[in-house]
């Protein structure tokens, strides 16, 4: 397929009724629940997931990247208007959203934050298309040794960006690792700890472990505290004056942040492991750093939400290139998109892009089109946004509760996922009520098979183990990836010190 | 966490956490390393292969030898964490379980959710649950408790309803009738 058919099948397959009005639920359903407090963009993607089952390929991966995009402009608007980030993408948006809010320019705070998602996911559309093919071009030449390197590298990164103690983010990478080995082995079929139990011969299914770990379990930490159940004041009070075009100059009057923080938003996103809610802070340090007057940041101006907002909705299409070309998600999100496409039985890798030109370049339209429709929504919707971040989390937790029981059942029909689900939901609540990070678990699972497959291949096309040492790239990503461990264990020795003086 | 049940005091509550937290994780990670040892050595009767120097049991293997490493490693930490803790201001396991009561008593109302599922089908079960556990987050009275029900009978028919017609995912129907 020439890469013109493949556009030309692309924009077919994505502006046809269906796929559209999938997209704009899916946008709705994005902003809605990332401006829900306590209800988080991972679980909203997760749970749009069985809903996709039965759509083709690209009208699935559509839907759920209009959630994603959608819910990195969610966010801000519980951050604007209440002080509390919707989402954790959303933490820096509260600095300076919410003084402006309060200074009696809700409106104002709001469509800069809009228009600043919307620059910051259009620019990072723009550096998905021109960095992923040449990527994937180079990673379809990696061999198995520099696959399996790779994945080493990406599981010691995430383990040492999120959590606090590296070496429980380590254990919860191997635990997914171990997951993934359930059921029967990739080369021979042989069966592997299933001990005899059905549900466990095809494997422990990967959609079930995600919405018990994602939904479940952080909703049961939800609703922990009885005196934090009561939301709803608005502490902003008045009507929304807003003028979107007036706003879109004074966003676009700042090229210089508006750049910086989407490339810093892109960059992040591509790290795995790194995704939102650490680029939303970095992105505003920078800016702070960069600008003449730092002492007016967290004062309520213009440039603070400009940097955190298109800073976090920059790692939409950052989180995208390495899934693309190279199989290996950037984060949580990206891990349940890939799921998705798994489901619908593409084969997500380096030859994605090849073999499936068609559904990439559908999924870099999408990227653009979500991002438009987020604008639109929010543009006309802003009114009612108030009113959104008043629901209950006595309301929201039932009902995404059975939304998640509905998840589990969807793919099998299966009393016992259900099981399955509140089994995985206890234990990943009591996971992380010891401070253990879950999204290394998520990561681990689904790279565990493709680990063991390169390791595998590796060691079948030469059975010298040393060559995963000798060979340039391999041995480059090895030390990369015992330099992020020294690293993260010398930040965590040097702020327990501090703590201690 | 038995020795630590009763003696709850009021100061340093940081403090109790961290220790209740240490000792949980020497616990359950020895517990876990003793599961991962059986783990790994039934692994061993995992086949190997003629083709390739690795056979199905190797992977998990390494796997498992590493989060045996980890899990003790994770437990000599917190070891070392709870000697350096003072044991009279420990926070008591029935005190934790009692500050986070909801969240248990929402998962509770899950598991009979789920239990009643099959018999009950999935419409009737939804709505009670949901009207159960808006009930337990404290719609008790009034136009909330009113807003609960509307609310249940909504999200529980409409979403069978949903799934049924318009994704043809069928849910559970009910054994009962």
């Amino acid at each position: 397929m020439t890469m013109i058919d493949a556009l030309l099948s692309s924009v077919e397959q994505l502006f046809s009724l269906a796929t559209l009005v999938s997209m704009m639920i899916g946008v709705m359903a994005g902003v809605v629940a990332a401006a829900i407090p306590g209800f988080t963009i991972t679980m909203a993607i997760v749970l749009t997931l069985p809903v996709t089952f039965t759509m083709p390929p690209l009208q699935g991966v559509a839907t759920m990247l209009a959630v994603y995009v959608g819910g990195g402009s969610g966010g801000l608007i519980s951050a604007a208007l209440l002080g509390i980030p919707g989402t954790p993408s959303a933490v820096a948006t509260t600095f300076d959203a919410y003084p402006m809010a309060r200074k009696g320019e809700p409106g104002r705070a709001l469509a800069l934050g809009i228009w600043a998602s919307f620059f910051g996911a259009l620019i990072s559309a723009v550096v998905l298309i021109v960095a992923a093919p040449p990527l994937a071009m180079i990673a379809v030449k990696l061999g198995p040794w520099e696959y399996f390197s790779l994945i080493l590298f990406a599981v010691t990164v995430v383990a040492s960006l999120v959590g606090k103690s590296i070496l429980k983010g380590l254990m919860m990478s191997l635990l997914g690792l171990f997951v993934a080995t359930v059921g029967q082995d990739p080369m021979m079929g042989v069966p592997r700890f299933t001990f005899g139990v059905d549900v466990l011969a095809a494997g422990i299914p990967f959609l079930v472990v995600l919405i018990g770990i994602f939904a479940v379990s952080q909703l049961a930490s939800e609703v922990e505290n009885p005196t934090a159940l009561q939301r709803g004041e608005s502490l902003v009070s008045g009507k929304l004056h807003f003028r979107p075009l007036a706003v879109m100059r004074e966003v676009l009057s700042r090229p210089g942040n508006l750049l910086r923080s989407s490339m810093l938003g892109v960059v992040i996103g591509a790290v795995p492991g790194a995704g939102g809610s650490i680029a939303n802070l970095i992105a505003y340090d920078q800016a702070k750093r960069a600008s003449k007057t730092p002492e007016r940041f967290g004062t309520g101006i213009a440039d603070g939400v400009v940097a955190s907002e298109s800073g976090n909705s920059a790692t939409a299409g950052g989180g995208l290139i390495p899934m693309i070309a190279l199989g290996i998600p950037g984060s949580a999100v990206d891990a349940v998109l890939m799921a998705a496409l798994m489901v619908q039985g593409v084969s997500v890798g380096p030859r994605l892009i090849m073999d499936s030109a068609d559904l990439v370049y559908g999924m870099f339209l999408a990227m653009f089109l979500a991002a438009g429709m987020v604008l639109a929504f929010c543009l006309i919707s802003m009114r009612w946004f108030l009113r959104i971040t008043e629901i209950p989390k006595s309301i929201i937790v039932p009902v995404v509760l059975v939304c998640c029981a509905v998840g589990a059942l969807a793919l099998n029909n299966r009393i016992t996922d259900l099981y399955l689900l509140i089994g995985v939901g206890l234990v990943g609540y009591l996971l992380a009520k010891l401070d253990y990070p879950l999204a290394p678990l998520v990561l681990g699972v689904i790279l565990g098979p493709i680990a063991e497959t390169n390791l595998r291949r590796a060691l079948m096309a030469d059975e010298d183990w040393t060559l995963f040492f000798t060979r340039p790239i391999s041995a480059g990503l090895l030390i990369l990836a015992v330099l992020s461990v020294v690293f993260t264990v010398r930040r965590l020795l040097q702020q327990r010190k501090i703590a201690r003086t | 966490m038995n020795d630590a049940t009763d003696t709850a005091s009021r100061p340093g509550r940081e403090a109790n956490s961290e220790r209740g937290k240490a000792l949980a994780n020497v616990i359950f990670n020895a517990v876990l390393a003793a599961l991962f040892v059986g783990l790994f050595v039934q692994a061993g009767d995992l086949p190997s292969s003629m083709w390739e120097p690795l056979g199905a049991g190797s992977f998990p293997r390494l796997i498992l030898g590493a989060l045996i490493i980890f899990n003790l490693a994770i437990v000599f930490q917190s070891a070392m964490a709870l000697r350096q803790t003072d044991q009279a201001t420990s926070e008591g396991a029935g005190r934790w379980f009692a500050q986070r009561r909801l969240a248990f008593a929402t998962l509770t109302a899950f598991c009979v959710y789920a239990l009643l599922m099959p018999w009950i089908g999935f419409a009737l079960a939804s709505l009670l649950f949901l009207l159960a556990v808006q009930i337990i987050l404290g719609a008790r009275r009034g136009r909330r408790l009113l807003i609960a029900c509307l609310v249940a009978a909504v999200f529980g028919l409409g979403l069978y309803a949903l799934f049924s017609h318009v994704f043809l995912i069928s849910l559970p129907p009910g054994r009962l009738w």
